[in-house]
């Protein structure tokens, strides 16, 4: 599936994450910027890439600006993301993601 | 201690969501700020509350006391914005432009955070647009990183550690809590604008709670035919600049016998008293409030000297000390010379003293305005409802314990004083000023004491000074 719009989520507070999500090429593609990317880099992305599958998001570029985020919060800003780049108002399927 | 406190109690639960939903909103509404006052200082005040449970009565209270606090240390600058959200289901939050250098903004917010009793509760950003990605960590202005609740480590690291389980972290939130406004309240050290401005709030808050038994308020002057609110209005404006001198006399005060910081102010009380009479065309509004006020006022001046920031019960025994011969020496030898050669008519307190040994209020001084924190603080901080519910359950709890000299005065009989008792029981039994029935008891006693002529004055001087330090602690 490709995203409707380029969305937005999370902010640069100590201890969150802003993940942006745009119109992509083939792909997820990630471009990520993060103190600790060096031991939770892969982490990082592969918490955000399970939730973009989770919505059947294909072809998309992610730009990531972790501040020191935990899982929980990366789970949830990801989701946030793609709820809004998919321009869906439901609430989303928490059991399922 | 009777019960433990819970200062998470009737909160309700957020989801992580609504934390990270919360946070994006104020990084809007900071940036929005940022570009609307693009020269000045933003600054952003909120709390940091350990678990689901972000905001409740006490929680707001909390907020309360410490932004009040804030607000008064800004005071040099000039405040362009202020926004306050109590009620926010994430917490308390405040939010404020400033037109002053960031760098001695930040500092400012540092220390409220590293003095303030409760400051380790507090979360305080600044941010300028002039500045964009400018940082300021404590440890380049020279501070050290904020600590853990529980231990005192690094707080970062017990965070990430997860060292401590949520009930610890939550405990420690209960026990600052606790020894700010229950054990021992403590009372920071305000300026004199502020002081005197709470005072003068506190005399105006007591005339205008409603409906009060038999006193004068806005719906009724109840058994004081001689008067209304307005004089009450009148009175508490003229007695502003007093409760400056109180204030004063007890911040400069040098000697090592506090009896004499009473005689220091006593000038100005009788000044004060004049004042009142000008102010309302010679109706006693306040005499009990300028006597017990303003040795109230001394009495916290001198304990907060120096930038400190006293225990109420510093402050109570300051006020005991100060007043420890006005009953032994002055109001018994009155007494006795009055008796003697008959040349002066006794006041209420003196007559009541010598036909029923009652003490009022020099006897409520001596011990150091004891119902102000077992009764008056306490009711006040644990009601609930509006202001003038609170403020109208703070009055009976206080109007039930303890033997007010106008009540026996205006009834003739130290016995109305048991009678009393029943109708505070009663008042309580239907819920207090919470309910509409309440209210209505309060109505029908209003009633009562008209009727009978009686007039709580006392109580009502303990109602003031409950408001006062309700103001300088944050509970109102």
């Amino acid at each position: 599936m490709e995203i409707k719009q380029t969305a937005l989520a999370g902010t640069l507070e100590s201890s969150d994450i802003q993940i942006m999500l745009s119109q992509g090429e083939k792909g997820i593609h990630f471009d990520l910027t993060s103190d600790v990317k060096k031991q939770f880099g892969e982490d990082i992305m592969a918490t955000i890439q399970s939730v973009l599958q989770a919505y059947d998001i294909e072809n998309v570029l992610v730009k990531v600006v972790d501040k020191g985020a935990l899982t929980p919060v990366i789970k949830a800003r990801a989701i946030a993301v793609a709820q809004r780049a998919l321009d869906l108002k439901d609430e989303p399927n928490w059991e399922v993601l | 201690m009777s019960e433990r406190v819970d200062v998470f109690k009737n909160g309700r639960a957020v989801s992580l969501e609504a934390v990270l939903e919360n946070r994006e909103w104020r990084v809007a509404k900071q940036e929005k700020l940022e570009a609307t006052f693009k020269e000045e200082t933003v600054v952003a005040v909120k709390l940091n509350m350990p678990g689901a449970i972000k905001n409740s009565p006490a929680i707001q209270q909390l907020f309360q006391a410490g932004w009040q606090l804030f607000l008064a240390e800004l005071s040099t600058w000039e405040i362009r914005h202020l926004e306050v959200f109590s009620k926010r289901p994430t917490g308390p939050e405040g939010f404020l432009v400033v037109t002053g250098d960031l760098t001695a903004i930040k500092k400012k917010a540092i220390a409220f955070e590293e003095q303030f009793f409760m400051g380790r509760l507090f979360d305080i950003d600044t941010m300028a647009k002039t500045a964009p990605d400018y940082q300021l960590s404590r440890r380049e202005l020279g501070f050290a990183p904020r600590t853990c609740l529980v231990c005192d480590d690094d707080a970062k690291a017990c965070a990430k550690a997860r060292r401590h389980d949520l009930a610890a972290v939550q405990e420690a939130v209960n026990r600052i809590y606790e020894e700010y406004f229950v054990i021992d309240p403590v009372i920071p050290a305000w300026n004199e604008e502020m002081v005197k401005k709470a005072a003068t709030f506190a005399c105006l808050a007591e005339a205008v709670t409603a409906p009060k038994p038999g006193l004068v308020d806005p719906l009724s002057t109840g058994a004081h035919a001689d008067m209304d609110v307005y004089d009450f209005i009148d009175s508490s404006l003229a007695l502003e600049n007093y409760f400056g001198l109180c204030l004063d006399a007890g911040r400069h005060f040098r000697g090592s016998q506090l009896s004499h910081l009473l005689t220091a102010i006593r000038p100005s009380g009788r000044r004060a008293e004049e004042l009142m009479y000008l102010a309302t065309n010679g109706v006693n509004t306040h005499k009990g409030t300028i006597f017990t006020l303003g040795i109230l006022i001394a009495a916290y001046g001198y304990a907060s000297r120096n930038q400190q920031s006293p225990s109420l019960s510093f402050v109570q025994s300051v006020v005991s000390q100060m007043t420890s011969q006005l009953l032994d020496d002055e109001l018994a030898k009155t007494v006795a010379q009055a008796d003697s050669q008959g040349n002066r008519a006794l006041t209420a307190g003196e007559q009541q003293y010598r036909d029923f040994q009652l003490t009022g209020v020099r006897g409520e001084v001596v011990n150091g305005l004891q119902p102000l924190a077992t009764v008056g603080l306490k009711t006040l901080r644990e009601s609930r409802g509006s202001r003038n519910e609170r403020l109208l359950n703070t009055f009976m709890a206080l109007s039930g314990s303890i033997v007010d000299s106008t009540l026996v005065k205006r009834a003739g009989d130290p016995k109305v004083t048991a009678e009393l008792a029943d109708w505070v029981a009663q008042f309580n039994r239907l819920g207090g000023a919470n309910t509409e029935a309440g209210m209505r008891y309060l109505k029908e006693l209003d009633q009562t004491f008209v009727a009978r002529n009686l007039s709580m004055g006392g109580a009502a001087d303990y109602l003031v000074l409950t408001a006062f330090l309700g103001r300088l602690t944050g509970l109102l």
